[in-house]
């Protein structure tokens, strides 16, 4: 059995792995939410990015053009969403659960026609690798989980830094709040408020698709059917479980990233499952999420006008 | 008459709109688009059997479809009746192999549908009863009690402490169900002998569920809230208790579509996600939120599906979830159609 810290220190390491995604998927989520669109799509999405990040990084045999494709398709899904709830108006709940019908059907489909591809079975396609930052590495248990991740980990660490910047202390953190808030002063301030909810909805996707192509060119090398697995209604769960607050956001996905590192090492000692099952562990953040949904009182329930269409009538 | 001809209009652009778009995405792959979709219609519908299959696979969309569609038309967002049809089938499960394993067919199946039909509505109680006192919204307790409920069903099923579990097997699965909770099949004479009772139960739900919506105050109420929640307050409609029941009745018909699954087809309770509860919201939609509508639309959805497997298993390969990027367009081509009407006036609002 691995000592404590070794242990700890492994699962910070998997910890911050695995909240990589999750974390860059809540940021445009975050700032959807907040100018008053909920993208429930957002597993779809997801799951389109995963696809085809894989599908061009195997074709073109580069893993830069996979992540290119991935923002693409992100950025193309979210076009389709936002015309479909923002200018024409339809219930966007409904409009993202047929988002998630149909990415589920076509990751799925795209995938089986890729596996019969010339390219695909020519050895392993190229993916991005862990890159490790030499003195950070010898920091007592944290070192580890800070030096040795993915390059756009590290990227999405600093974008966190500026969006926080931006929604706390720019004129545009308080427009896009404005939006979801208060949409008719948002007008009558001379905010194009559609406009402007099509561009928070756009950053939405285009985050959702990169968080995609983490899970399969990156992380995971490869994809397999539903990889995305429930991820993008954890993202939508954990934005709501931070209040809508970006540090809230990024320490509730890291609380969870650790729970779900002790429950990997938990299930992997000897005789541990025979008294706890898995799965409880595995309700723990959606369970969690309700609770503080229950506890908030309505006048901080979110943003005041999130999913409903404006103007209204 | 008008609205009806507008209605259908809406749902046939829609379909054509998403049968063109799949076939120029399979041309644009490089696929004989007009072979598949012949396979396609051919698996669905060319032989008695293949229509016994997609009555099957359609009964449990017929009854998901009813629940969404009750609650929708109450202005009731329920995204839960996955969840819900997942707590009906578990109790339906655990009322057959745990609680009463041994009783006759004929009290066993509908006391079986009961527990199925409490469990999913009672599972829908809870995110109604936090809408009521917590304001929290219900599309989102329902997303979030759609994971709890398939971790609940693990827990169930899952390790040696799993309390339903087949101890005979490995595999998280209950034991199979006894012989008498076994839906009956339909007679061999009709030549849909795979077909099983379960569609009969959707159809009579399909028939009380329009006579509910159409033919009673109850029902008259929970439209007016649909419609105008504002105006249905003032009317001195108690609007927070008619969304709770719609809430129940949406969970009751889901749970039961759970257990017709399990009853009838599976007959072995997994830890697999059905599905059925997020096609039943396109099925709901497709069918305009009336129940007769609901019915032919969650037909087509059983043929689109079946239809499928036989592309699957053609030369061309495609997989089965094909049908489910047919279904994404259709909804979508629907909510454009019908955000259309109702802002160009063709019909003034909807019913």
């Amino acid at each position: 059995m691995p000592s404590f810290s070794d242990a700890s220190s492994l699962i910070l390491w998997q910890a911050a792995t695995s909240a990589t995604p999750l974390v860059l998927a809540g940021y445009g989520e975050l700032v959807a939410q907040r100018a008053g669109v909920i993208n429930v799509g957002i597993e779809g999405v997801m799951l389109m990015g995963a696809i085809c990040a894989f599908a061009a990084a195997t074709l073109t045999g580069s893993a830069a053009a996979g992540l290119l494709a991935a923002a693409a398709v992100g950025l193309l899904i979210a076009a389709l969403f936002a015309a479909v709830t923002t200018w024409c108006r339809a219930d966007q709940v409904v409009t993202g659960t047929a988002i998630n019908l149909l990415a589920a059907g076509a990751s799925a489909t795209l995938y089986t026609m890729l596996r019969d591809h010339p390219a695909a079975t020519n050895g392993e396609a190229p993916f991005f690798d862990r890159i490790t930052i030499p003195l950070v590495d010898g920091i007592p248990l944290i070192g580890h989980a800070l030096a040795n991740q993915y390059a756009l980990s590290y990227v999405v660490a600093f974008a966190g830094l500026l969006l926080w910047y931006l929604l706390r202390r720019t004129r545009l953190g308080l427009v896009i709040t404005a939006l979801g808030d208060a949409p008719d002063a948002a007008d009558a301030a001379g905010i194009r408020v559609r406009w402007w909810r099509t561009a928070c909805v756009l950053f939405a996707g285009l985050c959702a698709g990169l968080a995609g192509s983490f899970l399969s060119i990156m992380a995971l090398h490869g994809f397999t059917i539903n990889m995305t697995d429930g991820r993008g209604f954890l993202v939508l769960a954990l934005v709501i479980f931070g209040r809508w607050s970006l540090p809230g956001l990024v320490l509730g996905t890291l609380l969870f990233g650790i729970l779900d590192g002790v429950q990997t090492t938990l299930a992997s000692m000897p005789g541990a499952t025979t008294h706890f099952p898995p799965s409880l562990f595995a309700m723990l953040p959606y369970a969690a999420t309700l609770i503080a949904l229950a506890m908030l009182t309505r006048s901080s329930a979110g943003p005041v006008h999130m999913g409903r269409p404006w103007p209204a009538e | 008459m008008k609205q009806l001809l507008t209605q259908l209009a809406l749902v046939l652009v829609s379909i054509a709109a998403a049968i063109v778009l799949i076939m120029l995405g399979l041309y644009a792959c490089g696929y004989p688009a007009h072979r598949i979709l012949t396979l396609w219609a051919g698996g669905a519908i060319a032989t008695r059997f293949d229509i016994a299959v997609s009555l099957k696979i359609a009964c449990p969309l017929m009854l998901t479809g009813l629940a969404a569609g009750i609650a929708f038309r109450c202005g009731v967002i329920n995204i839960g009746a996955e969840g819900q049809s997942l707590i009906g089938a578990l109790a339906a499960a655990a009322f057959a192999t745990a609680v009463a394993p041994s009783l006759p067919s004929s009290v066993a199946i509908p006391l079986a549908l009961l527990a199925a039909i409490l469990a999913g509505a009672a599972w829908a109680a809870i995110a109604a009863l936090l809408d009521r006192y917590r304001g929290v919204p219900v599309v989102l307790s329902t997303i979030l009690l759609n994971f709890i409920a398939l971790q609940c069903v693990k827990i169930m099923l899952e390790g040696p402490t799993g309390p339903l579990k087949d101890p005979l097997t490995g595999v998280p699965q209950s034991r199979l169900l006894p012989a008498a909770y076994h839906l009956p099949l339909l007679p061999p004479a009709t030549g849909m002998s795979s077909l099983h009772i379960g569609i009969f139960v959707a159809l009579a739900a399909a028939l009380i569920a329009w006579l509910i919506q159409s033919r009673t105050t109850f029902g008259f109420e929970l439209r007016v809230t649909g419609l105008n929640p504002t105006a249905a307050r003032l009317a001195g409609i108690p609007v927070a208790a008619r969304q709770l029941s719609v809430m129940l009745l949406s969970g009751g018909l889901a749970g039961l579509a759970g257990a017709i699954q399990l009853l009838g087809i599976t007959h072995i309770l997994g830890i697999s996600q059905p599905g059925i509860g997020y096609a039943g919201i396109a099925v709901a939609l497709l069918g305009r939120l009336h129940p007769a509508g609901i019915i032919l639309a969650a037909l087509f959805f059983g043929m689109l599906d079946n239809g499928a497997t036989n592309v699957e298993i053609s030369r061309y390969g495609l997989p089965h979830d094909t049908a489910d990027i047919v279904k994404g367009i259709i909804v979508l081509c629907i909510l454009v159609g019908a955000a259309y009407i109702s802002r160009h006036g063709i019909i003034a609002k909807e019913r």
